[in-house]
């Protein structure tokens, strides 16, 4: 009597919860398709070193009801898969051989007829819509694997990217493996790479405009292994840290946690349209990842599939998104590049305290070795307005009268051709915005000291035809 | 009274005046101040749409107060079911609206007519219309009921009213574009904000370029008379300004613009901060401002602020971003008194008291609390609607919808305009009436013919609006306002045409656009209003068009992000097209010249100078300022170009309202009209002008402040 008393005493609540209504929702699987990508053996983090993220192959699924098929036939290989903003078709990687390289193809859902996209020498990986019309993808190069964008062969180009009218177009210019992750609302490309880029290994997430402009990192709270990023319909970014779960979120200049279940996560999630995830957990580094869909805020994951000789990751919903915007190029059809810092003593590492006198800019020879293209004065404000190298990577040092470096970047960035930056100071942090101030280098003189290296300068173009 | 006989010289008369000129003297010290506003039909949009703008609540709660700009007049609906219970017209784009301290009268300020009406609040009608300074935006009563208080926006003054009568005692100097006023809970102080930043000092080059700087007037509410004025630095625009029920906060919504640097992206709030400046006994002796964005989110286009009656809150309306910002008021203070400042440079401060972001309707302006603080009333613009938020979950609980025109319902879209306008939506539009012949966004190029058609043939169309809802349908010229307004167009949602264009007017700042090279060809920010047909745009006239303008190379030099499509380019620069010029506060209601003016013209229009050469034609004032803008549309060297100008051929500009627009030059760098000949003349290419004498200079001056 007394044992059913307590029974009745604990379940006694929860039924009052189910009458009341105040049952926590189950958590329901997504009424959409899902397609994943199923292999053997699955490294995540093989991209940034250059090898192979599916050693042993790998098989795209589609998730229908609960039931698992492959997507796609006639293929000795198949992974990341990416919808159409539409949701009409699929960019998927593909080996039709085993000994192909990996390829790049689309399908069309209505009719699952399939057409390569990219054909290249080397492997091509991880393909993304981007807005405009064009696709963008990571492919093999001697620094591991680096972003290329090209139309996407359906239509003519409502916008051709300047100052590539046509054609593939590189978007990143380090020497670094670079591999990306999502295209943000916002239009720019969210990839991961090591960080400091270039020369560390710790993965941290970056972000380019879709013409390869505008390289940075996200946030500069670094160090933390950040890759695998997806950004949520609240705008927020959600990526694995570590083997856990964090987000960008567009207050904060640092990342923040996501307390979710003990597990270790897969980069890539999805969020559906009732705000669930769908996942890609493991319970350690020896098991497989299996899907889980997750409800943010709860304590559980429920298992939609598993495999208990793969791993099940990269999942997609088969739903129209939003389509982000498109980025309207603005590169001028210069061979250079300008920068102007602002203010290069101020850094989040600390402001710089001696007066910097000169600065100094190194590029990298074809086998990766810094080579100096010359030094311009800072101006006593920390101001300097330099013409530099484009497409190819770039670091800056700060000098002082002797010549001694007083700071240097960690790593390199690039800045494309045509590009006209301003920077607010050395690693300042994306939290950090200018003042409203004339920078004295611009008050000495509007034409930019040439770092670019080569021995003939060139003269100042400082106009655009058709004005602005 | 003829102009002969005003002109006599009358000795008794004159002594008089002198008098009272030293008096006022040394109330206002402003030398351009401008006549009332000519009474002249000038519409520049249809009266289909409300337009609300201000919100108030009755004292006791029962009434909600909205001010219907589009519509000239007050809604006044029943606070508890928002039943229209009265609409009462009032004069032209009204602006300001405020209860006298007892609730029994009703205020509001039509600035394009410079008057005010008051409206008994139990009668429902307008029982006074007064004349006040040109363009008033705002208005309060004193608590003792002895004075009323007006911004004139144009007249750069506060107008001290005689609170029975309505004769205009004094005028108070203000700072530029004086629009908006707070009264101190204890009725001591009255606070003052302006649209303009001040005329900054007088510059070559770039080599002193500054901030832009505004101010906060402080006045004595019973004295009527300036006390302070707390300099605002690196503040353009200051608009709505609010003080907590017991005083010791006030708040601003502000722009800080990045305009000495070029604008190279607008990521990392390259093109503006947008802030509060935060002042008062809470926040210590210097105010401080604090940024309302985020690292990759805007609060575009601050404008209307409320602190809620516990002071708990504070609520800011953000027209470009169309969401309601709320601010926790404890976490702000103790941000602001546990942090080194300044806080302007940091995008993540607001993460310490940015509590939500509300989205509402397009373009939100004017804000009220209930009594109780529970609800919040929102006027939103270009929505015609005014949404209720509950303050208690902080979401929009309901929205009341406001139709135009209570004469003039919105005609129902026809079948093909529906069609038109589906095609548009998709993305892939080409509206075959407009674009039959398919080019795209970047090769369109209409010319003024091609536009006016546009005009003409869609005014009766209907068009998908902005709104999220997209059920509602509007006129073309309607969404053109719409794109005017919002920042959803540029990267990260930071600018809107309207950021620097207020109002839709200028900003008073100068600019260095990217594409002209880092600190070369700084540009003065132009007036729109009135530009049709005076194409090509730009100081340097490159763009032919305004679809160009306002199109391709807006995309990439200005959102960088993603333009409109081009049926919704077409309706913009429809709308940009229809800004007429407000009335001409220099020019006499008669339309006849003053003598001063009469001299001025003939200065401007001759062609033979004080000592008998002839002006070649080219050279005269009335030969590129020719034709009723007062622009031949012509390239011309007028001898102004600086060592950072790519080229001295600019484009003859128009003169309209150029009375309006100081400072003056492509670069912004003669301060008033004077200068543009006494300091950039003096080789007599822009215009013979040395050989006039000063009293000369200041006629032909006169005369183009008529324009």
């Amino acid at each position: 009597m007394k044992g059913l008393a307590r029974v009745m005493a604990i379940a006694a609540p929860f039924a009052l919860m189910l009458v009341c209504g105040f049952a926590p929702e189950p958590v329901r699987s997504p009424a959409e398709d899902i397609i994943v990508t199923a292999a053997p053996v699955y490294e995540p983090l093989a991209a940034l070193r250059g090898e192979e993220r599916f050693s042993k192959g790998a098989q795209l699924l589609a998730i229908h009801e609960g039931k698992a098929e492959p997507l796609v036939t006639g293929f000795a290989a198949t992974a990341d898969a990416n919808i159409s903003f539409d949701a009409t078709t699929v960019l998927f990687t593909g080996k039709q051989r085993s000994g192909d390289p990996w390829q790049i193809w689309e399908l069309t859902l209505a009719n699952h007829s399939v057409r390569k996209v990219v054909d290249t020498a080397t492997d091509a990986v991880r393909p993304l819509y981007l807005p405009g019309g064009r696709i963008a993808w990571a492919e093999r190069s001697p620094w591991g694997f680096r972003l290329e964008s090209a139309e996407d062969g359906h239509s003519p180009p409502t916008a051709p990217l300047n100052p590539t009218a046509s054609g593939k177009l590189p978007l990143t210019y380090a020497h670094a493996s670079a591999f990306p992750s999502e295209v943000l609302a916002d239009g720019r490309i969210l990839f991961e790479a090591g960080f400091p880029l270039g020369t560390g290994a710790t993965p941290e997430l970056y972000v380019v405009y879709a013409d390869g402009s505008g390289v940075e990192s996200v946030r500069c709270d670094h160090d933390k292994a950040r890759w695998g990023g997806t950004q949520l319909a609240n705008g927020d970014v959600v990526f694995t840290h570590g083997g856990s779960l964090a987000r960008f979120t567009s207050p904060l200049a640092h990342e923040s946690p996501i307390v979710a279940p003990r597990a270790e996560y897969d980069g890539t999630i999805s969020e559906t349209a009732s705000g669930t995830w769908l996942v890609s957990t493991r319970a350690s580094a020896g098991a497989h990842y299996a899907l889980k869909l997750w409800k943010p805020g709860t304590a559980a994951l429920r298992t939609l599939l598993a495999q208990t000789s793969e791993d099940i990751v990269e999942p997609v919903l088969v739903a129209t998104r939003t389509t982000p915007k498109r980025h309207p190029s603005g590169l001028h059809d210069w061979s250079y590049a300008n920068l102007l810092a602002l203010d290069s003593r101020l850094s989040r590492e600390g402001d710089l305290r001696v007066e910097p006198a000169s600065v100094r800019l190194e590029t990298q020879d074809a086998e990766g070795r810094a080579v100096v293209t010359g030094t311009a004065p800072v101006e006593s404000d920390g101001s300097f307005f330099v013409q530099t190298p484009a497409d190819k990577p770039i670091r800056f040092a700060l000098l002082d009268k002797k010549g001694a470096v007083l700071r240097q970047e960690h790593g390199w960035f690039w800045i494309r051709r045509g590009e006209q930056r301003y920077c607010t100071g050395c690693h300042t942090g994306p939290e950090r915005t200018s003042e409203n101030r004339l920078p004295a280098v611009l008050l000495r003189t509007t034409i930019p000291a040439d770092l670019t290296g080569d021995k003939n300068p060139r003269e100042v173009q400082h106009r655009t035809s058709g004005g602005n | 009274m003829s102009r002969q006989a005003q002109n006599e010289y009358r000795p008794g008369v004159c002594g008089g005046f002198v008098a009272v000129g030293v008096a006022l003297l040394s109330v206002v010290l402003w030398t351009g101040r401008p006549v009332r506003a000519a009474v002249q039909p000038e519409t520049s949009t249809s009266a289909d749409y409300a337009s609300p703008i201000e919100v108030l609540l009755s004292p006791d709660g029962a009434r909600l107060y909205v001010l219907c700009q589009q519509s000239d007049g007050v809604r006044v609906l029943n606070a508890v079911s928002f039943a229209v219970i009265k609409n009462i017209a009032v004069g032209r784009v009204p602006r300001g609206l405020s209860l006298s301290p007892k609730g029994d009268k009703l205020f509001v300020t039509n600035a394009w007519d410079d008057t005010i009406s008051v409206i008994d609040t139990e009668a429902l009608e307008v029982i006074h219309t007064w004349p006040v300074g040109a363009e008033p935006s705002s208005v309060l009563e004193n608590l003792s009921e002895k004075h009323l208080f007006v911004a004139n926006r144009i007249s750069n003054d506060i107008a001290v009213l005689d609170a029975q009568t309505g004769v205009e005692e004094k005028r108070l100097v203000a700072g530029r574009g004086a629009s908006y006023l707070a009264l101190s809970p204890d009725g001591s102080r009255i606070y003052v904000t302006h649209v303009y930043p001040k005329i900054v000092p007088r510059r070559t080059g770039l080599e002193n370029r500054l901030p832009p700087e505004s101010e906060i007037t402080v006045i004595d509410a019973e004295r009527a008379v300036v006390v302070d004025r707390v300099p605002l630095p690196a503040i353009a625009g200051v608009f709505h300004v609010a003080l907590s029920a017991d005083g010791h906060l006030g708040v601003a919504a502000e722009y800080h613009p990045r305009n000495l640097l070029p604008l190279a992206h607008v990521e990392h709030g390259g093109a503006f901060t947008y802030s509060l400046e935060l002042f008062g006994a809470d926040v210590g002796k210097t105010p401080v401002e604090v940024p309302l964005d985020e690292l990759n989110r805007y609060a575009s286009q601050p404008f209307g602020v409320a602190i809620m009656p516990d002071k708990s809150r504070i609520y800011v309306t953000c027209g470009g971003s169309e969401i309601v910002t709320v601010i926790d008021v404890p976490r702000l203070l103790r941000f602001i008194h546990t942090h080194n400042g300044p806080f302007a440079q940091d995008l993540s401060a607001s993460a310490n008291y940015v509590v939500t972001r509300i989205p509402v309707g397009l373009n939100p302006r004017g804000l009220a609390f209930s009594r109780d603080g529970r609800r919040l009333f929102v006027a939103n613009r270009l929505n015609d609607t005014v949404s209720v938020i509950d303050t208690r979950i902080n979401r929009v609980a309901s929205t009341i919808t406001l139709t135009g025109s209570t004469t003039s319902p919105s005609p129902l879209p026809r079948e093909d305009d529906l069609t038109i306008a589906s095609s548009v939506v998709d993305g892939k539009s080409t509206c075959s009436k407009c674009h039959g012949d398919g080019r795209t966004q970047s090769q369109y190029a209409p010319t003024p013919e091609d536009l006016q058609n546009l005009v003409d043939e869609h005014k009766e169309r209907m068009v998908p609006s902005l709104a999220s809802s997209g059920s509602k349908t509007i006129s073309p010229l309607r969404r053109g306002e719409e794109i005017f307004y919002t920042s959803r167009f540029s990267f990260q949602g930071q600018i809107g045409c309207a950021s620097c264009h207020i109002d839709s007017t200028f900003d008073g700042v100068q600019w260095n656009l990217e594409p002209d090279g880092f600190g070369r060809n700084t540009v003065d920010n132009k007036l729109l209003e009135g530009i049709v047909d005076t194409e090509p745009y730009k100081w340097t006239g490159t763009n032919p068009n305004i679809p160009t303008e306002c199109g391709p190379r807006t995309e990439k030099y200005f959102w960088r992000s993603e333009n409109y499509d081009e049926r919704m380019l077409t309706d913009l620069a429809v709308y940009v097209r229809s800004l007429a010029p407000r009335p001409n506060r220099w020019r006499q209601a008669n339309g006849e010249l003053t003598s001063a003016q009469e001299r001025g013209k003939v200065l401007f229009e001759r062609a033979v100078d004080k000592f008998k050469k002839p002006i070649p034609e080219s050279n005269r004032c009335s030969s590129c300022h020719s034709g009723p803008k007062g622009t031949n549309q012509n390239i011309f060297d007028v001898g102004t170009r600086k060592p950072n100008d790519n080229t001295g051929l600019l484009k003859a500009p128009m003169l309209t309202n150029i009375a309006l627009t100081a400072p003056y030059l492509h670069d912004g760098s003669a301060r008033s009209l004077e200068e543009i000949w006494t300091i950039y003349n003096q080789d007599d290419k822009h215009g013979r002008t040395n050989d006039l004498t000063k009293d000369e200079l200041n006629d032909l001056i006169e005369y183009l402040r008529t324009r």
